[in-house]
């Protein structure tokens, strides 16, 4: 077995609402190892992003407890300075929007070149040079021309290729990618998975992708790690989360999703909203709300992560007696209707 | 044909591209360029394409958005475009919004949210108002509770829920949904799909509906229509384009979706970049000499290719 590369522990990531810290990111414990793609998937609000910021040290003013060693340092210990020094070196991160992940006032080879010399110590020559093979390595034609280029004058599909060729510049360990192609075509999302692949086996990198696309997770990833509300539901291996997915979360979210099977069919509806950090009830199986018809008994108190099955990690007990039920119209509008009621009085506050 | 309730005949949108020291136009955008489409009643017609391919901009035209530069939209008989429309129509085409946050006046109450377009087109007393919005949320699944709230008070869902009983309040006949879920997650999806069906089959409404997202609108839609920069390169039933896509766009399209079946993974990934090779030296093939995709033609009684033109 490989050495894992990231090893977060109990990482708890919480914000201050109103004075008090509630917990977004709550006792996530995960690994990656070389060469592998870990997929995190969940709705938003579920805490996948504030995981992988964490993970970055991106929150300034969050409090963070737990531990997250990458090769061998615990990176909640570090300070700016530190961090400065691995982000985008050793640990890079491609964000979900190109359009506002580049700086708009300089020219693409100036960004390219900036991430090499504060990592490197090559002269600006070469890393000149060296910003213009990147580009073509990520798949841009008439590189050179590019590289003279503003942001504004670029693509979607093209801005995104930059964005990926600065997180590789310095051919980094681990790969964070956040929604790397939620805000592209279908066709250059092909592309940039297949890249986002092909330059993770060829660097031997770790990625944590982040997604709620379960059709990308299928494609890219290696292991799943399936959020909800803050905490890891579900943790396995590829095929066995989309052959065998135990917790009822992640059976509610794939049947949820568009098939050839259910073709204009009726989709399943998950009941209710993902409960708002301040309200939610901590002591419970998260997930129990939203499936009502499930008997109070099968869910544990403070339910754990276990191994169920080599590899396959569930979290509660409730999973062993699911099944997905159907919930009519008005069913769901009473069950709004409370949720209304109760968010009257606090409204929606949303995360810091 | 009578059984049309839309009928789109060569619709062109082309915008100016001004420059120079006397601001004379140079070029033209052509965002829609010769775009032939006929909706039954009762249908959901899908208009598919990447980013900047019209798909929006057809959308638009219909509904009176943008100014028509040649061709003809046809409703229920009447003319939509040229002199001499009758602002009538327009009650009966609505249309659905992409993004639930920018859609909604954030400082409208629900209730004036809905009765926008009713007090356009109809007066009614203050009672009936309320009596119709109680109506409406019930449609749309909504407590009554909601009709004095504000739109940050719900949830995504709920958000587009409400655009939705806007778009329905005055019983239109066509609406138009423009991305009306890319913008929210799979589950909060279902739910607003599932009910727009429901809608559909309750109104008897036909829909306009354009998505990039392919695997919705498979199941959504009854005929598509594929867009590739401002023309159709492809047209018919759902099984057509997804089972025997012709155009080679198309088949690239459809191949690039990512399949959540993980055993097909490899066997798609060999196939996509077959196609990326042979998109790349033979797409060429499939355009005329000013990069415009070739007519559409006739292949079966519902499926139209817009194959080259063998000369």
């Amino acid at each position: 077995m490989a050495e894992n590369l990231l090893e977060v522990n109990n990482l708890t990531t919480s914000f201050k609402i109103g004075g008090t810290y509630f917990a977004a990111v709550d006792d996530v414990s995960l690994t990656i190892k070389p060469n592998e793609v870990l997929a995190l998937v969940g709705e938003s609000g579920s805490g996948k992003s504030a995981t992988a910021f964490s993970i970055m040290g991106l929150h300034t003013k969050a409090r963070i407890e737990g531990e997250v060693n990458f090769l061998g340092k615990d990176l909640t210990k570090f300070g700016p300075n530190q961090f400065n020094k691995i982000r985008g070196g050793e640990i890079a991160m491609i964000f979900q929007d190109p359009m506002t992940a580049l700086n708009p006032l300089m020219r693409i080879k100036a960004q390219i070149v900036e991430t090499l010399t504060i990592h490197g110590k090559k002269s600006k020559n070469e890393n000149e040079k060296y910003a213009v093979e990147l580009l073509e390595r990520v798949g841009i034609a008439r590189a050179e021309q590019v590289a003279e280029a503003y942001p504004h004058e670029l693509s979607g599909g093209m801005r995104q290729r930059v964005v990926i060729a600065i997180a590789i510049a310095n051919r980094p360990k681990l790969l964070i990618a956040d929604e790397p192609t939620t805000a592209l075509d279908v066709t250059i999302q092909a592309q940039i998975l297949d890249l986002i692949r092909e330059l993770q086996e060829d660097l031997g990198s770790g990625v944590l992708l982040i997604t709620h696309d379960l059709g990308v997770v299928a494609e890219m990833a290696d292991r799943v790690a399936v959020m909800y509300a803050g905490e890891i539901v579900e943790l396995a291996p590829v095929r066995e989360i989309f052959k065998n997915p135990k917790h009822p979360y992640t059976r509610s979210l794939l049947t949820s999703i568009p098939s050839e099977e259910q073709m204009g069919g009726k989709l399943h509806v998950i009941q209710g909203v993902v409960p708002a950090l301040h309200k939610l009830d901590r002591t419970i199986c998260r997930f129990s709300p939203r499936i009502p018809w499930i008997d109070a008994s099968e869910h544990e108190e403070n339910p754990e992560l276990r191994e169920v099955e080599e590899g396959h990690w569930v979290r509660c007990t409730c999973y062993k007696n699911f099944y997905l039920k159907e919930t009519n119209a008005e069913d769901l509008a009473e069950l709004e209707n409370q949720e209304l009621e109760r968010d009257a009085v606090g409204g929606n506050e949303d995360e810091q | 044909m009578s059984n049309n309730i839309l009928e789109i005949k060569d619709l062109k949108v082309h915008y100016p591209v001004r420059g120079g020291f006397f601001n004379t136009i140079k070029d033209y955008v052509k965002a829609v360029d010769g775009v032939s489409i006929n909706v039954p009643v009762g249908t959901t017609y899908g208009l598919v394409g990447e980013s900047g391919s019209g798909k929006t901009t057809t959308g638009k035209a219909v509904m009176g958005l943008n100014h028509v530069t040649e061709g003809t939209i046809m409703f229920n008989g009447h003319e939509l475009t040229g002199k001499g429309k009758k602002v009538d129509n327009h009650k009966d085409i609505q249309m659905i919004f992409q993004d639930p946050y920018s859609s909604l006046n954030v400082r409208k109450r629900v209730f004036d949210i809905i009765t926008e377009p009713l007090n356009n087109y109809e007066s009614l007393t203050k009672a009936e108002r309320v009596n119709r919005v109680l109506e409406l949320l019930k449609i749309v699944g909504l407590p009554p509770s909601a009709i004095y709230k504000y739109p940050h008070e719900f949830s995504g869902g709920q958000r587009q829920r409400i655009g939705v009983a806007r778009a329905i309040a005055l019983r239109p006949k066509l609406i138009i949904a423009d991305e009306p879920v890319s913008a929210l997650d799979v589950s909060v999806q279902a739910q607003v799909l599932n009910f727009m069906q429901e809608i559909q089959k309750e109104m008897d409404l036909t829909m306009l509906f354009i998505a990039h997202d392919l695997g919705v609108v498979r199941h959504m839609c009854s005929y598509l229509g594929i867009m590739y920069r401002g023309r159709l390169v492809e047209e018919g039933t759902v099984d057509d384009i997804f089972n025997n896509p012709q155009h080679l766009y198309t088949k690239r399209l459809v191949a690039a979706i990512p399949d959540i079946d993980v055993d097909h993974v490899e066997k798609n990934l060999v196939l996509r970049n077959q196609l990326k090779e042979e998109y790349e030296q033979n797409f060429a093939d499939y355009l005329d000499e000013e990069g415009r995709a070739f007519p559409l033609q006739q292949i079966s009684d519902t499926h139209r290719v817009a194959l080259p033109v063998r000369s």
